[in-house]
């Protein structure tokens, strides 16, 4: 049985007439056991693309169908599996009869010869693909449902279209995004990563695909919790500004909010293994008199309807400034985060659209932040694509020639986190 | 699942509340005290007076009361309002004991503050009076929590201890009493520290301590941080026993006025303190062999901030005039509310009464001296 804390980390001293409280929650999860350890069967489907452009070197589908055959052979007995190969529209390479299988050596060398006998070939039409495995998914019955997805180009599919495919199948797996080239987009993946509570991130190096793919399956499979979510109850009259993963990275849950009770929503967390996550909890309440006190939030960890640990947000009106002037080290670390991650959103935004100017200011305050709050691998991925003058006023200048992989990692990378210093 | 003892309804195993009547199932270990729990806003009567032969104590542990907010929802296991997020009364936002006829206390959460974050405890063993005040660190998380141990546990180790042999000199008798508190202290620190591990958070709870023993007519005062302890004797003389380890202490030590240091708003910065980050919990100590009848008064700073010399306090026991501990520490705790009630205000009182064969006898310092003999 999975145990699970919650720490609450914040300073609850507001000033006269303050109404903000925030705070950052650390969950951390132990004993999770191996997928489909809790009850419910777990079920994953490896979806890879295999439109024209894979050819292109030919090494990315040779790398992709090997990287595809190690994702297999991590799959545990008796887990539901399937591989989609993605083109302009899906085609299900492994079962055949429009369900998926459960695991073991045999069906795990079907589906691997399956994907060694496929050549690429058609467009690009990410939405149809998570569609189809969406059904996949659904005809299983798997209580815990995970994805791959790598892809090598920008989607065809018009935006329309796209975003009507994300509304149908948010929050119904998760799925971790893999670009493999230089000719995919950063945005598109994010979107459906977002959508899907998975991870994004580029394969510079097509030889890393099959380690990557390991290491992804083998996460999944050490998620022995199938599914979990933040509840936060706050009082009457307030109102949740905001509720935010901020580590391991940065995932606005805010608009994920599903109403539980008049006071109380709940935010999707996806499935968990034996490991920590911070949430950042912004509550704005009525201002009270000083001296008075009130909870501001509850933030709970539920899995089903069962509350699996508690963590108390307070307030506390004080006219004692050298109490309501402090800052949380922990909020204060998270937000200069969050602000880093939209720097470097924005700015790599700005610079495509060739808008250099907004793209250096941008740029020079992630420098900024990322010297400020310790993010070293942001810095590093900074230094890249700008020349970091002075780190400390922010002073950067765009760099003349800039490898595209480098403004990709760059992007991919900016919402990943730092962990508080303690 | 057990049922619970109040009302009678289902509980876990794991709760600490009633879910259906916020009964305190059980209380969090680092706290635990055997001694009996005082009901709920505790009346001060002569009722609750012990025999004085017999070892008396009382625990300041008292769970939070179920029941309704004022907002129309319902105070949660976790004692706040599920509705508007108020906090559920505590009978420790003002609270009473009474041990005999010439000791008690009396505690208050005062006008600023959301809660009390004092604590006190007393015991009577035969004619050994033991007073303990602790003051939990506002700026820490969850102090009220470490002072509650604090007090509970060094007031719990001095009930334990013999009394100081009858043949022994006086001398010998402070040296006694003086390890006593050491002992106490370490104690009550170590108490107070294991409240952190159960808290977390960056600021691990922590408090002052200021504690003294009444023994016929030899008292001896420890303590660490700015709770204070005081003779006021009926005669006029008055002395307080303590020295405040605080900013302002050192800064008047290195030759400030002390009208300067005490204005500065720093001078509340305590230089000693116990729980988890607490550098040594050694107390300080005095000793006073009391020149006649009279009041030993240990209280918080919320009392001593509208009235710090001796001579001022001593001057306000004598306008209230009685001779009942109860009734002065609450008019004490009152007339620190009249005045603002800025911070928790705690009151312990022992009387000390005259004996055929006292004589006046000038203060016995152990390691320090009484601040007002040095004040510049």
């Amino acid at each position: 049985m999975a145990n699970w804390t919650a720490t609450v980390f914040e300073n609850e001293y507001l000033a006269d007439g303050a109404t903000d409280v925030h705070a950052v929650v650390t969950v951390a999860c132990a004993g999770a056991g191996d997928a489909g350890s809790s009850g419910g069967d777990a079920a994953e489907i490896v979806i890879i693309d295999t439109s024209g452009s894979m050819r292109e070197p030919r090494s990315k589908i040779t790398n992709a169908r090997k990287a595809a055959a190690v994702a297999i052979d991590a799959i545990a007995d008796g887990t539901f599996f399937a591989v989609i190969a993605g083109a302009s529209t899906p085609d299900v390479l492994f079962p055949t009869n429009g369900e998926m299988a459960r695991a073991d050596a045999r069906s795990r060398k079907a589906a691997k010869d399956a994907v060694m006998r496929h050549e690429a070939n058609g467009g690009t039409a990410i939405g149809a693909w998570l569609e189809c495995a969406d059904g996949l998914f659904e005809s299983s019955g798997a209580a815990k449902r995970h994805a791959i997805l790598l892809t090598d180009g920008k989607n065809g599919e018009e935006d329309r279209d796209f975003e009507v495919y994300m509304q149908n199948v948010a929050g119904r797996f998760q799925c971790d995004c893999r670009g493999v080239g230089v000719d995919w987009d950063v945005k598109q993946l994010r979107r459906v990563a977002s959508a899907l509570l998975g991870s994004v991130d580029l394969i510079a190096d097509p030889d890393h695909m099959a380690d990557d793919f390991a290491s992804m399956m083998a996460a999944s499979m050490g998620r022995g919790v199938a599914s979990a979510s933040l509840r936060v109850w706050s009082p009457q009259g307030a109102k949740v500004m905001f509720v935010r993963q901020v580590a391991p990275a940065i995932e606005d849950l805010t608009a994920k909010r599903t109403t539980v009770s008049e006071l109380v929503g709940d935010y999707p967390t996806g499935a968990w293994g034996n490991e920590s996550r911070d949430y950042h909890v912004a509550v704005r309440v009525a201002p009270k008199p000083v001296g008075s006190e009130q909870l501001a939030a509850r933030v709970q960890l539920v899995v089903g309807d069962e509350v699996q640990a508690s963590g108390l947000v307070r307030a506390t009106w004080s006219d004692d400034s050298t109490l309501t002037t402090r800052i949380n080290p922990a909020v204060a670390h998270y937000t200069g985060q969050a602000e880093l991650a939209s720097a470097i959103q924005d700015g790599l935004a700005a610079k495509a659209s060739g808008d250099d100017a907004t793209a250096t200011v941008k740029l020079g305050r992630a420098a900024q932040l990322a010297a400020e709050t310790g993010n070293d691998e942001a810095t590093a991925k900074l230094q890249k694509v700008v020349d970091i003058q002075d780190a400390e006023t922010g002073t950067v200048r765009l760099k003349r020639e800039v490898d595209k992989l480098d403004e990709m990692a760059l992007d991919t990378s900016s919402t990943k986190t730092t962990r508080v210093k303690p | 699942m057990s049922a619970c003892p109040a009302c009678g309804a289902e509980v876990a195993e794991a709760d600490q509340f009633c879910e259906a009547c916020g009964q305190a199932l059980r209380e969090p270990e680092a706290v635990a005290a055997t001694s009996p729990v005082a009901p709920a806003d505790a009346p001060a009567t002569a009722e609750r007076a012990v025999p004085t032969d017999s070892a008396a104590t009382m625990a300041t542990v008292v769970p939070p009361p179920a029941g309704q907010c004022t907002c129309g929802g319902t105070f949660d296991a976790d004692g706040w309002c599920d509705r508007c997020g108020q906090r559920a009364p505590s009978a420790r936002d003002h609270l009473v004991v009474t041990l005999s006829p010439q000791l008690a206390g009396v505690s208050d959460k005062g006008r600023h503050h959301p809660r009390n974050e004092d604590a006190f405890a007393l015991s009577l063993v035969g004619a050994r009076s033991v007073l303990v005040v602790c003051d939990g660190v506002s700026s820490a998380t969850d102090s009220d929590l470490a002072a509650v141990a604090a007090a509970d546990t060094a007031r719990d180790v001095m009930t334990a201890a013999p009394s100081a042999p009858d043949a022994a000199s006086p001398a010998t008798q402070v040296e006694y009493y003086s390890d006593l508190w050491s002992q106490a202290a370490h104690a009550a620190n170590a108490e107070a520290a294991l409240i952190a591990q159960h808290v977390g958070g960056q600021n691990p709870p922590s408090c002052t301590f200021a504690a003294a023993v009444v023994d016929g007519d030899l008292v001896v005062a420890a303590w660490i941080g700015d709770s204070r302890v005081y003779w006021l004797g009926d005669d006029g003389t008055a002395l307080q026993l303590s020295v405040d380890d605080s900013w302002a202490t050192e800064q008047v030590e290195h030759g400030m006025p002390r009208a300067v240091a005490e204005a500065d708003p720093q001078a509340h910065s305590i230089t000693r303190w116990m729980g988890a980050d607490a550098a040594d919990p050694t107390p300080s100590c005095g000793s006073l062999a009391a020149p006649g009848a009279g009041w030993v008064l240990v209280c918080s700073d919320g009392l001593w901030n509208y009235c710090s010399g001796a001579a001022d306090l001593v001057a306000l026991v004598k306008k209230y005039d009685t001779l009942d501990p109860t009734r002065l520490a609450g008019d004490l705790v009152d007339w620190a509310n009249e005045h603002g009630g800025h911070d928790n205000i705690t009151a312990a009182l022992a009387r000390v009464e005259r004996t055929a064969d006292t004589e006046p006898a000038d203060t016995e310092p152990a390691d320090t001296e009484p601040a007002d003999t040095r004040s510049s």
